[in-house]
């Protein structure tokens, strides 16, 4: 499958809103980029018995479940846009039909 | 004496025996990031007060740390408690740390004094920090060229005497290409050897804090400090710390270096590879055999790593809403538009092309191809490495195919992505790599040389490094330009 990349459809994804001049912009150099590390196509890798994948290249232990002191509610706080009381504010998350 | 030359031992030495008073060593170095900044703009923040008051508590001190005094610039991708945090970001423009990274906690138990916040490619995705969200930082060799990226405030800070050192951040070159850029001695530590605890996550099996300074054993000093375990950062390794600024000194044992041939230096500056032809003799006269080598994988491991690291981009970064923190747009009606507006008005350029490369890359359809087919490259680059570190004890190489460039002279992204062709393999396979300068181009810009080693064999790299710098002599007198004088 040839790759192509709907920059629509992956701002949708990605929470990005691209304007018409960024988009002009983008578009041909988002294009151009996947071109480019297409090149990965030529790897010949051997299976995967044979070769560490990435995800084992570092061991990634797991600390014990134990509780631990958090930040304290004003150092939380303390960059959240807007607040009310000891809430961070938000937009109403159901929306009306 | 010039104070700004001084190595941090020197500084320490002169404020422990009570000859300096650490207020003086800070005023110095204020009135040096006075003169200079306007040409050279290294820093998002000077935290000129913060760093007095923490001076004056240090000569009050009977005991004093191993930093007592130095005035160190940290990379503003890196948590200082109380100070401005902004990532070079306009998202992030307002945000004070809340809490201090593991290394800077280090620092502070040593008496180390944090001068001030260095500008970088916003979110560290970069290598000229041109793509910083407020201005463009100069480099102290020629104020018409980039200091290189994304650490390139710390670089340039360093480079221009407005700190006695500075700590960046690596996860593709970021520590050593600005370090070779700017003439000063850059170390990216092993993946697991120094705590990410309080660092900004870009791409975090990649990302590592390293030390940028004016020596190597500057550079052993300060990473000898903040290594060490923390359980704050799982991916830490239970590693030893040797006493690395003492073990460099010893002899140097017999060695094999291995280095790249014809084939992978086609394309580079004719100087950069006339001054490793030099550094590669200097090898030569320290007893080192030399070993040709290649490395198949690195033919794929840019595109392996243009990959990897805008994949976990797009998931880290996915954070930045506007809901907890940061910017949030003030125009929206619904909990979406709200996502929308404020991602859309709060990164760059750059960061946007990342996070779309780094979703496409995971996206239904497209993560086997792309995600999946770089981690198992990754997988080949590891083990290149590892077969080759059963012939040689260390890979030396250009840290750069350039000298750094004219300010602008990259619009294109793929042909700055390529300014990290030598440095992303270290990262790739997690292994130690330290650049030092090698010399001067014919245009009188420095130039860096690369040593990449095995895991954790930060002591043997340093040891190599120490050697070649004092065979080198290479001068930076940058701190001694007068920029006012000098445009």
């Amino acid at each position: 499958m040839k790759p192509s990349l709907d920059i629509d459809h992956i701002c949708a994804l990605a929470h990005l809103r691209l304007s018409e001049d960024e988009k002009r912009i983008l578009e041909p150099q988002m294009a151009e980029i996947v071109k480019w590390i297409g090149k990965l196509d030529e790897v010949q890798l051997p299976i995967p018995s044979e070769g560490p994948d990435s995800h084992l290249l570092f061991p990634l232990p797991l600390r014990p479940d134990d509780i631990r002191p958090s930040q304290p509610l004003e150092t939380a706080l303390l960059n959240a846009p807007e607040k009310a009381g000891p809430f961070i504010k938000v937009p109403k998350v159901i929306e009306e039909k | 004496m010039i104070l700004t030359s001084l190595s941090l031992a020197e500084i320490r030495s002169l404020v422990a025996a009570k000859e300096l008073k650490a207020e003086e060593v800070v005023r110095v170095f204020l009135e040096r990031i006075e003169h200079s900044e306007p040409a050279i703009a290294a820093f998002l923040s000077v935290e000129g007060e913060k760093a007095l008051d923490q001076a004056r508590a240090i000569d009050r001190k009977k005991d004093k740390g191993s930093l007592a005094g130095v005035p160190i610039a940290i990379k503003d991708n890196i948590l200082v408690r109380g100070m401005r945090t902004t990532c070079g970001s306009k998202i992030l423009e307002n945000f004070i740390a809340p809490y201090s990274a593991t290394v800077i906690e280090r620092l502070a138990s040593e008496d180390a004094i944090f001068i001030g916040k260095t500008n970088l490619d916003e979110f560290a995705m970069g290598s000229s920090t041109e793509n910083s969200a407020f201005f463009v930082t100069r480099n102290p060799w020629d104020l018409g060229r980039v200091p290189g990226g994304s650490s390139g405030g710390s670089a340039a800070a360093v480079s221009a005497g407005e700190a006695a050192a500075a700590l960046g951040s690596d996860t593709g070159g970021s520590v050593r290409q600005p370090a070779a850029f700017c003439g000063v001695v850059g170390l990216k530590p092993t993946y697991g050897r120094v705590s990410r605890f309080g660092l900004v996550a870009f791409a975090s099996s990649l990302d590592q804090i390293g030390p940028l300074t004016r020596t190597v054993e500057d550079c052993a000093l300060l990473t000898k400090i903040i290594c060490g375990p923390d359980g704050r950062d799982s991916t830490l390794a239970d590693q030893p710390v040797p006493d690395f600024p003492a073990d460099m000194k010893e002899r140097l044992s017999p060695f094999k270096a291995g280095y790249l041939g014809e084939k992978r230096l086609e394309g580079i500056d004719p100087d950069v590879k006339d001054l490793y032809g030099k550094a590669l003799g200097i090898l030569e006269n320290l007893g080192g055999e030399l070993v040709e080598m290649d490395f198949p994988s690195w033919e794929y491991a840019l595109a392996c790593y243009y990959i990897i690291a805008p994949s976990e981009a797009s998931s880290n970064l996915a954070r930045y809403d506007g809901v907890r923190y940061g910017f949030r747009d003030p125009s929206y009606a619904t909990l979406r538009e709200m996502y929308l507006n404020t991602r859309t008005r709060g990164f760059g350029q750059e960061v946007k092309r990342r996070i779309i490369l780094g979703t496409f890359a995971l996206s239904s359809g497209y993560y086997d191809a792309y995600y999946l087919k770089a981690g198992r490259t990754r997988g080949l680059v590891s083990r290149e490495f590892e077969q080759a570190f059963e012939r040689i004890d260390y890979l030396v190489t250009p840290t750069t195919p350039e000298p750094a460039f004219p300010i602008g002279a990259k619009p294109d992204p793929i042909s700055m992505y390529l300014s990290d062709v030598f440095t992303v393999s270290a990262n790739l396979a997690g292994l130690p790599a330290l650049s030092l300068p090698c010399g001067l181009s014919r245009g009188g810009i420095p130039v860096g040389l690369q040593v990449i080693g095995r895991p954790f064999q930060e002591d043997r790299l340093f040891k190599l490094a120490f050697s070649i710098e004092k065979k080198v002599k290479f001068k930076n007198n940058r701190d001694t330009i007068n920029w006012k004088e000098d445009p």
